[in-house]
């Protein structure tokens, strides 16, 4: 291919000619516009104005200004032709120009109407066949030259035309008509001639060859021409939908079951043959795969979803040409058909969007098609500016020779194909046409619409900017007066912005969805931007993950709506009962597009943050974060919709029918599949990273390990969460035992593989597995006549499974992984069980805050993992500690405050940061007594991991001996410890006040923990444990006590003690001990942390802790006067005993609680272990010995003395019993009429004057009397 | 072994068990008969606490329909249990040092709460709306005067501590070996604001007038105590001797330990407490008038608890400030 030119540059100036030509056009496409009402006036002016191309092309001149203009004039003949001579036949037919008479006139003369249709598409240089590229040419020579002028209005020209071409071809072809008209007689050669020059347009669209070399030859041209190749022969791939796009037409017009067959068959086929293929490179591999598979899901579910719908042949004819365009594009090897397939796909998908042919679909496709288009006719600017500086269309000689043009011109080049896929991409400000046709569309389409289409501008991003140009020559382009990755930057955060905020307030389904996409697509960006293959790979695993996440929500989506007819997210109340496989597939995808794992959506979402950090663009991970956290606002609206409210819709829907369904499992699966594996994507991906790099000169840096490492336990614990939730559909009860079995199980999995914890963890996954076994066979029976309760035990058992995992972690992304496993999807559906407006709210609340907590460890993490460049936990702290302060600091305070979140240390706002008191009881003691006790778990382990005092007296220290880092996080615990315990004192709703008091015993556990002592550490351990025991039982004997009664508040309740004896004989010992009172285990544990207060110095920590156990006793003593002693309410006269699965779990809880005071050694000698092999100085501790300390006194000799001392009063106190005890009536002075109820004083009026000044004093006025948060 | 057997012997029978009941019952003796003296009566006779308790002895067990029964007879045992205990891990300066395996001051700190919970439990588990009453009231107060007392052992603990090289020690033997060495906390002017919010302290923690709140008789006819009879109710009139012995030997261990040993220390501690008894308690309360339960929370939040913070301050910044 010879090269016309060598350096572009103004040589040559214009012919007036050319200028006169260029003025004529646009003034003539400006006039055409403005007489738009009139359509034979439209087409009279559009015409002349069409001249004006002509004469630029003769007044540049040149072979292909010349060339250009005669081909033109052909192509004018056929294709105008065809348009004036179908319009005629029209307008006459209707009997008026005017443009509204004609509106409709596609029903009324159908095949007048397709061939005026098909004629004003190719003048505009569209059709399914190739399209005319005369103006392709004129443009080129005037670019060729030089004349920047004249090509830009030349362009401007085109985008006008465009705009009132669309409006009619709109409004005549497809729009439904308004009014009825009496057609007059036809005129008698309109047609006929109308569908000659449509055979001819077709001919020289498909065999273009001929006819320009007649042009050359009238140019006078000989011999090898210098007019350039624009095309090159199709692919195979792009022919197999295409030519199959007609034939699945014929097929329709044949029987419409066989076209659905023939179109699955296809579809696969189309994949199958991309799939093997072997002539792609790596990036259009990817996208090949994916747009043909995405397509072909399509497909499948379109068979279902079109099965009644009108003009279905069309739909599937228009569908396998935009399938044809989009692997069509990634085919391409040279500009010239990259940009006739990208002008192919807007036109093809255009159709799709207008489908329904409504007013709002049509006014969705013009702007579509408007914006789009018009992107395109800026991209083909400069693909010509491109051509016309290095000679060639071929991406490899533009790739060789782009380094080395002009910044100046690289950069407008640049800058226009960054134009062109922004648009296709819907970056703001370019997006405006994505909001309106996504929900306009068919549900079938608007899932690949939104999932590919946008896809194919990242790929024209990745393929043109990053592979082709490369970041080096985009750096080098810069230097023409701004970096074009910085632009991409902004655009990118500016739509991940706009699409987050406009989809928090979208009430329309798919609206939310569409401008989901935004937020998502705005992500891609800006991480593509940042230009490292680190930062590629990242962006393109989400580009795939986000592609099969975004369409199963708008199939989901489509389903609802086909079933119910409703739009608003609103109206879809309970519909997960009526389709709970559609709606559970709509969950799944939700929470993996909330970044979720172990979903697809959560690696590529940790990997575009990680590859954020690493390039130290933290503001971008930081923004990624903050807008995950609006996601998780308005997908979970949705998924609450679905499956907390209740029903309220007609009874006849039914599930989704079974190619939809089909469509969608497939998806699912491949997002847990791509969440699980996600080694096959990253393989793709890593190869389009390679050449990213190779072309920037960039590192290759290694991809992470970005696969979660489960153990035995956690597995058997996830896999048996599925079984759970299948055997719950059946059978509740059965799901219930089979939820006990699994725990037992995983525990059981957990001590076979003791070999993959660190003894820490061990005891802390042991009770996990343990207690949660406890507490899910209380919740059997708690949960008795509860409804979806197979849903609630397979979350609580996911949450388990999370905890496990998160102690087996030893990478950083496992770490992660499981820490967001534990404590997002599977507790938020834990406890919103009970589908109360409260329940939601809280639920709600509670996630949103977990949601943020984990933000700030996420970015902490990224930021750990980034700066030591390793994911492995064992050597990040070597790592960390030879970096800078400045790097090490950040990242480690974001992590700890995630950790210290995770604990609802300075608990403020209660509500948001704790789990809320209506969640079902068993899990709302499970996450007090042992999730919760992640936070100061993490504290502990990432202290010794993260470097311990060495590192941590880095960062400032030491006050006390302990670093200042490590200090703060005391203080806070400690205020946390007195505003908590006194919070507690206030509350009369049963849970809340257990749950200020949990808080309050964190604040114990974490505070002796972050003294880093082995003292504390100690104490903190062992109180972590014994409140785990005690506050377990608390809350299960609470629980007890609310199925007993049917109540929520203490006021409520009144005297269950003698009804209960055995709940409340466990709740008063466990209450008690938790107060601190000795021997109690409780007290050992309390007595070692104020020890290594004082002997740490922190003497007031110390102080404040001692002083709230009073605070811990008052709100025991509350709730054990309130429910179980006293006299009994209405309520509590009907309560019995709990039942056996209820008592079962305390009993074993108390007792071990219980053996622990007696013998404190049991877990004293396995945490002197633990201490000892965390690093720290072990303290001496025997079975039967002290405790550790100073004086350290033994609660086994205390324990002895006291029940010595109990036996010999023991006998004093039966000397009463002699005759036999007398129950006596209480002392009423005299009114002895009174009934119980009367005399009893309930929660609310005791404390009084504490109740006031505590309230004064902590701002804490007194609530409305409202349940559970008053 | 043997010390275990020493253990119990200190619990059963001196300085605990026998020994401090009797001594609570005949100081008990003492303030009632000191008392009606300065009140103008007779006055029972010294005994007469030993005969009451006898004859609760041989009375019948009654217990409120609404009762829990075994958590209301449980409250006055563990009450007592508490205090027997708590009697043995008070030192006697030069004559008896508890055995650490025992528990030091902080364990004897929270078994001095344990019979207010257990008074807490009594009112709260016989069901009546006085003893409810009297619960509530407890609480509170416990509230108002366990800040203070928790900064005053700290206080001492710091000072005494600080002094033998380490931050704080909660060894009472310690502390009283300490100041029969340095001589007494009571006049060491860093110590006085502790000493003021003690003073403070034991008549509220004892209940005796002007903070006898849960139980007044006028107001909630004894409040938790109400509905008790019997053996139980003895349990309980055991349980407020062994207290006001434990409380006032703690004052002595914090304030004014005897530099002696044998039996003039011994001699000069039973002098120190019976003086203790009667001037601190008998003459506080048959010259005062008893407070409202708002005014008692309030002034104890105002006066005792600033005192005890200023105590602590003092001993820290004597110290060489925080670090």
């Amino acid at each position: 291919m010879p090269s016309l030119i060598e350096i572009v540059s103004p040589t040559t100036a214009p012919a007036t000619i050319a200028w006169i030509g260029a003025v004529l056009l646009l003034a003539g496409e400006i006039a055409a516009l403005m007489s738009l009402p009139n359509l034979k006036r439209v087409i009279i002016v559009s015409t002349v104005a069409e001249f004006g191309y002509i004469l630029i092309g003769i007044g540049i001149g040149g072979a292909s200004g010349d060339t250009g203009a005669f081909m033109h004039l052909g192509y004018q003949v056929a294709m105008r032709g065809l348009v004036i001579a179908s319009g005629w036949y029209i307008i006459r037919r209707t009997g008026s120009t005017n443009l509204n008479d004609l509106v409709g006139s596609g029903q009324r003369m159908p095949l007048a109407a397709t061939l005026f249709g098909f004629g004003v598409f190719s003048v505009m240089g569209l059709s399914p066949f190739k399209g005319s590229f005369s103006k392709f040419l004129i443009l080129y020579a005037a670019i060729e030259r030089g004349q920047w002028l004249l090509a830009t209005l030349a362009t401007v020209a085109t985008i006008v035309a465009a705009v009132y071409y669309m409006i009619i071809v709109q409004r005549v072809c497809l729009e439904r008509p308004a009014q009825r008209i009496e057609l007059q007689p036809a005129p008698r050669l309109a047609l006929p001639i109308a569908v000659v020059l449509a055979a001819l347009t077709v001919l020289i669209s498909l065999w273009p060859a001929p006819f320009q070399h007649f042009a050359e030859a009238f140019a006078g041209l000989t011999g090898p021409s210098g007019v350039p190749e624009f095309e090159a022969p199709w692919s195979t791939l792009v022919l197999i939908p295409y030519i199959g796009g007609f034939v699945v037409y014929g097929l329709g017009w044949v029987s419409p079951r066989l076209r659905d067959v023939g179109a699955v068959v296809l579809a696969i086929a189309t994949v199958a043959a991309v799939a093997v293929s072997s002539d792609l490179d790596a990036t259009s591999k990817l996208f090949a795969l994916l747009f043909s598979g995405i397509s072909a899901l399509m497909i499948v579910y379109s068979t279902s979803y079109m099965a009644t719908a009108e003009w279905a042949n069309r739909y599937y004819f228009f569908a396998f040409l935009m399938i044809g365009s989009l692997v069509g594009l990634t085919t391409a090897h040279e500009l010239g058909n990259f940009y006739v397939f990208w002008e192919l796909m807007t036109w093809t998908s255009y159709f799709l969007v207008i489908h329904e042919q409504n007013k709002k679909a049509l006014n969705a496709g013009l702007v579509y098609f408007l914006m789009c288009a018009g992107g395109a006719y800026v991209m083909q600017y400069g693909i010509l500016v491109v051509h016309a500086s290095i000679g060639s269309f071929e991406f490899s000689v533009v790739a060789e020779k782009i380094g080395s043009i002009p910044p100046m011109i690289g950069l407008l080049a640049g800058f226009c194909f960054l134009v062109g896929f922004a648009v296709k991409a819907g970056l703001v400000p370019l997006q405006s046409w994505l909001p309106l046709a996504h929900p306009a569309a068919p549900s079938s389409v608007s899932g690949p619409l939104s999932g590919i289409l946008t896809k194919a501008g990242i790929f024209g991003f990745v393929k043109i900017l990053f592979a082709v140009f490369g970041v080096e020559t985009l750096r080098r382009f810069a230097l023409g007066g701004f970096d074009l990755n910085s632009l991409l930057l902004v655009l990118g955060c500016a739509t991940l912005i706009y699409g987050e905020v406009r989809a928090l307030f979208e009430p329309e389904l798919k609206r939310m969805l569409a401008f989901s996409t935004l937020a998502q697509v705005g992500e891609i960006v800006a991480i593509l931007a940042i230009g490292t293959a680190l930062a590629t790979d990242a962006a393109l695993l989400h580009v795939t993950n986000h592609a099969v996440m975004k369409t199963l929500l708008f199939y989901a989506a489509g389903a609802f709506i086909m079933r119910t007819g409703i739009k608003q997210i609103d109206g879809l109340a309970g519909l997960g009962r009526m389709m709970p496989w559609t709606a559970g597939a709509y969950a799944l995808a939700s929470f993996a597009v909330m970044g979720l794992p172990p979903f697809s959506g959560f690696t590529s979402k940790f990997f575009m943050i990680y590859a954020a950090a690493s390039s130290g663009y933290y503001a971008v991970a930081a923004l990624m974060l903050i807008g995950g956290v609006l996601g998780v606002v308005y997908y979970s609206r949705v998924v609450s919709v679905l499956f907390f409210h209740p029903y309220r819709g007609r009874s006849d829907v039914t599930e989704s029918p079974i190619g939809m369904l089909a469509a969608i499992g497939v998806l699912a699966a491949a997002i847990v599949f791509g969440g699980l594996f996600p080694a096959y994507q990253l393989d793709l991906i890593a190869r389009v990273g390679e050449l990213v790099a190779l072309k920037g000169a960039l590192a290759a840096g290694a991809l992470p390990s970005l696969v979660m490492s489960w153990p035995l336990g956690a597995t058997i614990a996830m896999v048996g969460a599925i079984l759970v939730l299948l055997v719950g559909r059946s059978s509740a009860a059965w799901a219930g035992r089979l939820a006990v079995v699994v725990l037992v199980a995983a525990l059981a999995g957990i001590i076979v593989e003791y070999g993959r914890y660190d003894m820490l963890s061990l005891a802390f996954a042991a009770l996990i597995a343990g207690v949660g076994a406890l507490n899910m066979l209380h919740s059997t029976a708690y949960l008795e006549h509860s409804h979806a309760q197979g849903r609630f035990f397979a979350a609580f058992t996911v949450m388990i499974a999370g905890l496990i995992g998160l102690c087996s972690a030893k990478d950083i992304f496992t770490f992660f992984g499981f820490w967001e496993l534990m404590s997002s999807w599977a507790l938020w559906v834990a406890i919103s069980h009970e589908e109360t407006a409260e329940a939601r709210r809280e639920g709600f609340k509670y996630f949103l805050f977990n949601t943020v907590g984990a933000s700030f460890m996420f970015l902490g993490l990224a930021m750990v993992a980034a700066n030591t460049g390793t994911f492995e936990l064992a050597a990040v702290g070597p790592a960390l500690l030879k970096l800078p302060v400045l790097a090490v600091a950040p990242a480690v305070t974001m992590v700890f405050l995630g950790l210290v979140m995770k604990a609802a240390m300075l608990c403020i706002r209660i509500d948001y940061q704790m789990h809320p008191a209506l969640a079902p009881t068993p899990v709302s003691g499970y996450i007090s007594a042992v999730l919760l006790k992640s936070g100061p778990w993490g504290v502990l382990k990432l202290f010794v991991l993260f470097g311990g005092t060495a590192l941590f007296s880095k960062l400032g220290g030491p006050i006390n001996g302990q670093p200042v880092f490590m200090e703060v996080i005391s203080v806070i615990a400690g205020v946390t410890i007195v505003y908590a315990g006194a919070m507690a004192v206030l509350q009369n709703g049963i849970k809340l006040l257990l749950i200020y008091s949990t808080v309050c015993q964190l604040g114990y556990v974490l505070m002796a923990v972050s003294f880093g002592t082995s003292l504390g550490v100690t104490g903190g351990l062992m109180h972590f444990v014994n409140h785990m025991l005690l506050k377990d039982t608390l809350f299960l004997a609470a629980g007890a006590a609310m199925v007993a009664s049917h109540a929520s508040m203490l006021d409520e309740l009144g005297g269950l003690g003698r009804r209960m004896p055995i709940t409340f004989g466990c709740f008063l010992l466990s209450g008690l001990s938790l107060a601190g009172v000795p021997p109690l285990n409780g007290f050992a544990s309390k007595w070692i942390i104020f020890e290594a207060s004082f002997q740490s110095g922190h003497w007031l920590l110390g102080a404040a802790a001692m002083i709230s156990s009073l605070f811990t006793l008052a709100a025991v003593m509350k709730f054990a006067h309130a429910a179980f002693m006293g006299a009994p309410t209405k309520k509590a006269l009907a309560a019995k005993e709990a039942p056996i699965a209820m008592v079962v779990p305390m009993l074993i809880l108390t007792t071990l609680s219980v053996v622990i005071g007696l013998v404190p050694g049991l877990l004293l000698v396995p945490i002197s272990a633990i201490v000892g092999d965390l690093g720290f100085a072990p303290i001496a501790a025997t079975f039967t010995g002290p405790l550790p300390g100073l004086e350290g006194w033994s609660p086994s000799v205390l324990s002895v003395m006291v029940a010595i001392v109990a036996l010999i009063l023991v006998p004093w106190l039966r000397l009463g019993h002699r005759a036999g005890i007398v129950r006596s009536h209480i002392h009423e002075s005299g009114a002895g009429d009174l009934p119980p109820a009367e005399t009893r004083i309930g929660a609310g009026a005791l404390y009084e004057t504490p109740d006031a000044i505590i309230r004064r004093a902590l701002f804490a006025p007194k609530p409305a009397d409202k349940g559970e948060h008053a | 072994m043997t010390s275990q057997l020493a253990t119990l012997v200190a619990v059963l029978i001196f300085p605990g068990g026998l020994f401090a009941l009797v001594l609570g019952l005949a100081l008990k003796g003492a303030d009632r008969r000191v008392a009606a003296r300065l009140q103008g009566r007779v006055g029972p006779p010294l005994v007469q606490p030993f005969f009451d308790l006898i004859k609760l002895g041989f009375k019948r067990t009654m217990v409120p329909t609404e009762a829990s029964e075994t958590v209301f007879l449980a409250a006055p045992l563990v009450g007592s249990v508490a205090m027997l205990i708590g009697a043995a891990l008070v030192p006697i300066a030069g004559v008896y040092a508890p055995d650490t395996q025992l528990g030091n001051l902080l364990v004897l700190l929270y078994l001095l709460a344990v019979p207010g919970i257990c008074l807490m439990i009594a009112g709260s588990a016989s069901g009546s709306p006085y003893g409810a009453i009297g619960f509530s009231r407890e609480m509170a107060l416990m509230l108002a005067y366990e800040g203070p007392i928790v900064l005053i052992v700290a206080a001492v603990g710091m000072r005494t501590g600080m002094a033998e090289g380490h931050w704080v020690t909660f060894s009472l033997t310690e502390i009283v070996r300490y100041q029969q060495t340095h001589g007494w906390f009571l006049f060491d002017p860093i110590l006085w604001p502790a000493v003021a919010a003690f003073a403070f302290f034991y008549p509220a923690n004892l209940g005796i007038v002007p903070f006898d709140i849960p139980e007044a008789e006028t107001e909630v006819l004894e409040g938790p105590l109400l509905e008790y009879s019997g053996p139980a109710l003895g349990l309980f009139k055991v349980m407020s001797a062994l207290k006001a012995v434990v409380v006032l030997g703690l004052g002595i261990a914090l304030f004014l330990p005897l530099p002696f040993t044998g039996p003039l220390a011994f001699v000069g501690w039973l002098a120190e407490i019976i003086v203790l008894m009667l001037v601190g308690v008998t003459a506080l309360r048959v010259s005062a008038g008893r407070m409202r339960i708002d005014q008692a929370f309030v002034f104890f939040l105002k006066w005792p608890l600033l005192l005890a913070i200023a105590s602590v301050a003092a001993v820290a910044l004597a110290a060489g400030g925080l670090s």
